[in-house]
């Protein structure tokens, strides 16, 4: 029963440490910069403007909100600053934007009464708000923008605009950080936005860590031990515990875990990836299986590099695999050209007549698996599709390389020897 | 704990790894849960239906809503709020639990509700989630981090057709794990049929033969031979299970007439060849077959007093049969299919007696030899004017008529059965262009009926 209890815990704790992740290492640097820039704004009231830019996953929105952490840490941060989120997934519009910014600075009560009849007004009497503060007295407002290229994308950039202007000018400090994976995001500015911006960029890079010297591999390892380790002695017996910790550290030295580890890096270097394999193999945890083995690792690894296309073809019936290769056959004598319905029926019936053992099937049920690879998105029609045209010679294309469908009739099971025969060579 | 996952083993067969790995991702309920699953497959292999019992049975907290449903984003999240707060709508007055018509509301609404109940560990599942990709832009990528962007530990379960390789438009969509839901093997589908086995007699003691008697073996062996028939051209299980149950009946036929014993299985596969055969025709159409076997077989039904099957024939060959066109109709039909796959430079050698001779040059031959695929009547009908139309007409038509409204108006009833379409727009009257939608089987039968050899003047066969 002890077994039981310790594994349950195991599981427990260790995705709880992958999914919280609030510390961050590495980057101190950056770290260090960022951070500075946001205290000159609460302790000093100075304003400013910066992007923090990075490829997804490396850890951008973590290390901002480990900064804020430290900073709400500070007693005197509630009283001298008030943090405005924005993000732009949910705020699409500048106008959503607005009201958050209204709701989040408690102004709810000054607009009540007013009634806006345009944004420009709203915006206006927010500004006025902003700007009658003093440098000195009033409180500093950070405004952290996330997916900040999409604020972009708004119509005529009034909102960027706007907070870059009051940051420029000696009113209520305010700071606003961009977090965007985009590095040509300065490019989106419209001219009158990037001339008030402050052009201090924050660029994150995963293989820029604190050492240059230490291989990314190594690193990678680093954090994930991190993960694995246990760190809480209270909740496990002391003999599983040192057990446990003495088979991850076997663990993170195992060839063949390094190995697995340096073709996920070699893949993409996004850590969330890493987090849900680490999690999908600390979820085969059982009572029966008490142990992470490098195997498990390889495995998840297995799955996450599967071809989905592949899996979706060997999900096909015979008939619609037929039809896929002649789509293929075609494919490859014409050189790419598109293909209609009746040119891939000749082309299947050609073969089915030189089978004389298989069945024949009514066109209308061809038809109908034809029109099932269309739904799975394996061919997508050519141009528009035009409405007086019947289907039947709608022009399509193939969405699957010939090497992938030889890659899945091979290992597809169960398939009669003429179709694999077909498959092979382009003569029936 | 463990017995749910044995439960659920058994109500789905052939889906251990699916529902273990999914068991092993919500079923301890202590730990956090992943922020995104995404669950792809092909249509009938138990997607759903896993993740809906699974969750049922461990009593999370969930919304289940289907895209099919959501015509708006405003529509999508006011049901999940309302399947997630447990809110009630009064049918008189309809309201839902909140108003939102943006993301920004609901994730505002959706902090709200968690005040009210406790949403900790709640999952959201998104059915058909290949619909999100046309609507708003922001919709995909915020499901996919809801949990980051609401801050509450809510999880989403997308459950799709598609792969996720085809959801990519923009870099800012995180992978989500993945779990892939195979086609069922041809054993598995025998299995999972055989769990009909008590539906069936049971539907045939109500309806049929009430002292009727089988043993499991003998559906059995009646879904072996089935599949040997079926599995070849349809994997989908809620097609072959309709299959499988409509041809149990025909299988029993003779047994219910005492024409064959139960044991004598290769009197019954003679007898029920033809009929899967026949039935293998109509497949997803859900039509009864049109074959000879299949008309009595529905006959006797109606004797027997069941339910009475209307015989339709729907193919387009026994439509052409039964099509009766007035003699001239049928002439301009063919005609317009003559104009519609052949090209009009081609005309005058077709239809013209004295059409000069032609010397052959390297250009035909090379035109001789274009391969099958680029025939014209592959490549799908052209438009052709209405001159031409009547010019055809007259050199295939042996006899001189008259040309009058008559015939013109023969013109418009073939457009209006849409046999013909309008191609040029309606208020050009002048030019008139059409297009003939008939296929070459449809035209060959025609021009039997007035002895005409359509192949003869068709450029593809000379």
């Amino acid at each position: 029963m002890v077994g039981y209890k310790n594994y349950e815990n195991t599981r427990l704790h260790i995705k709880n440490k992958i999914v919280n992740v609030d510390q961050y290492n590495g980057h101190t640097h950056e770290r260090k910069q960022l951070l500075d820039i946001l205290k000159r704004t609460t302790d000093s009231g100075e304003s400013n403007s910066a992007l923090l830019i990075g490829p997804p996953g490396v850890g951008k929105t973590t290390l901002v909100n480990s900064i804020l952490k430290e900073l709400q840490e500070d007693k005197k941060f509630n009283s001298s600053a008030v943090l405005v989120r924005l993000h732009g997934l949910i705020h699409t519009d500048d106008r959503l934007a607005l009201k958050a910014i209204t709701s989040r600075m408690n102004l709810d009560n000054a607009i009540n009464g007013k009634v806006f009849g345009s944004f420009a007004e709203n915006l206006s009497f927010l500004l006025a708000c902003l700007q009658t503060g003093q440098r000195e007295t009033s409180k500093s407002v950070l405004f952290i923008l996330e997916e900040f290229d999409l604020f972009c994308s708004h119509h005529n950039q009034t909102l960027l605009y706007n907070l870059f202007d009051v940051s420029q000018s000696a009113q209520t400090p305010i700071c606003v950080i961009g977090i965007t994976h985009r590095l040509d995001v300065i490019e989106l500015f419209e001219k009158r936005v990037k001339s008030r911006f402050s052009h201090r960029q924050i660029f994150l890079f995963s293989t820029h860590g604190d050492d240059i010297a230490i291989p990314s591999i190594n690193q990678r390892i680093d954090r994930i031990s991190n993960f694995l380790l246990l760190t809480n002695n209270n909740d496990f017996s002391s003999t599983y515990f040192a057990q446990w910790n003495k088979n991850i550290k076997q663990l993170m030295k195992d060839k063949k875990f390094i190995c697995s580890m340096q073709r996920l890096l070699d893949i993409s270097e996004n850590e969330e990836i890493t987090k849900n394999i680490m999690m999908l193999a600390v979820s085969k945890l059982n009572v029966e299986k008490p142990k992470i083995s490098a195997d498990d690792i390889e495995d998840e690894l297995n799955i996450f590099e599967k071809d989905d296309l592949v899996q979706t073809v060997q999900d096909l019936s015979v008939l619609e695999l037929c039809l896929l290769i002649a789509m293929k056959h075609h494919s490859e004598i014409y050189d790419l050209q598109p293909f209609n319905f009746e040119m891939i029926l000749t082309r299947y019936n050609k073969f089915i007549n030189a089978n004389s053992n298989v069945q024949n099937v009514q066109r209308s049920v061809v038809l109908k698996a034809f029109e099932h690879i269309q739904n799975v998105e394996l061919i997508a029609p050519t141009g528009t599709v035009m409405s007086r045209l019947q289907k039947e010679y709608q022009l399509f294309k193939l969405l699957i390389t010939s090497q992938q469908i030889t890659e899945a009739i091979k290992t597809m099971n169960g398939l009669p020897t003429e179709v694999i025969q077909w498959a092979g060579s382009s003569l029936a | 704990m463990d017995s749910l996952v044995n439960q659920l083993k058994m109500n789905f067969p052939g889906r251990t790894y699916q529902i273990e790995r999914l068991f092993s991702l919500f079923g301890y309920k202590n730990e956090p849960f992943v922020s995104s699953v995404f669950i792809y497959g092909p249509s009938s292999t138990g997607k759903s239906a896993v993740v809906g019992s699974l969750l049922d049975g461990l009593e999370i907290r969930n919304a289940c809503v289907n895209l099919v449903e959501c015509y708006s984003s405003k529509v999508l999240f006011e049901s999940i709020l309302n399947q997630l707060s447990g809110h009630k709508i009064d049918p008189f007055k309809g309201h839902p639990y909140a108003k939102c018509d943006n993301v920004m509301d609901f994730i505002f609404n959706l902090r709200k509700c968690a005040d009210e109940v406790d949403l900790n560990k709640s999952v959201i599942v998104l059915d058909k989630a290949e619909r999100l990709r046309n609507m708003d832009y922001n919709l995909l990528p915020a499901f996919l981090k809801l949990k980051e962007l609401s801050g509450l530990s809510v999880s989403v379960i997308f459950i799709s057709e598609i792969i996720f390789e085809k959801y990519y438009f923009k870099a800012r969509t995180l992978e989500p794990i993945k779990i892939h839901f195979s086609q069922y093997t041809r054993e598995e589908l025998w299995e999972i049929l055989r769990l009909d086995f008590d539906h069936v007699q049971n539907f045939i003691r109500n309806n049929f033969n009430e002292n009727f008697d089988i043993n499991e073996e003998f559906f059995s062996n009646y879904l072996n031979l089935f599949l040997s028939v079926f599995y070849r051209v349809c994997r989908d299980l809620s097609e072959l299970r309709h299959m499988s149950k409509l041809n149990f009946v025909k299988y029993c036929e003779p047994v219910f007439k005492k024409e064959c014993k139960l044991e004598d299985s290769m009197g019954l596969w003679r007898h029920i060849a033809p009929i899967l055969k026949a039935s293998l025709e109509v497949l997803y159409l859900r039509i009864s077959p049109v074959s000879q076997e299949g008309k009595q077989q529905s006959v006797e039904i109606k004797c027997d007093g069941a339910r009475t099957v209307k015989q339709f024939t729907f193919s387009k060959e026994s439509l052409a049969q039964f099509l009766e066109l007035p003699f001239y109709a049928k002439y301009l039909l063919i005609a317009a299919y003559l104009a519609s796959y052949n090209p009009p430079k081609e005309d005058k050698r077709l239809f013209m007696k004295y059409h000069g001779k032609k010397t052959k040059r390297m250009k035909d031959v090379k035109a001789k030899n274009i391969v099958s695929e680029q025939l014209n009547t592959q490549l799908g009908p052209k438009p052709f004017g209405f001159e031409r139309l009547v010019a055809i007409f007259y050199a295939i038509l042996e006899e001189k008529v008259d040309f009058n409204s008559n015939l013109l108006v023969q013109i418009s009833t073939l457009v209006e059965l849409q046999l013909l379409s309008m191609v040029s727009d309606n208020c050009d009257l002048d030019s008139r262009k059409y297009k003939c939608c008939v296929s070459f089987e449809f035209i060959q039968i025609i021009s039997k009926t007035v002895d005409f050899n359509i192949t003869k003047y068709l450029v593809d066969f000379n």
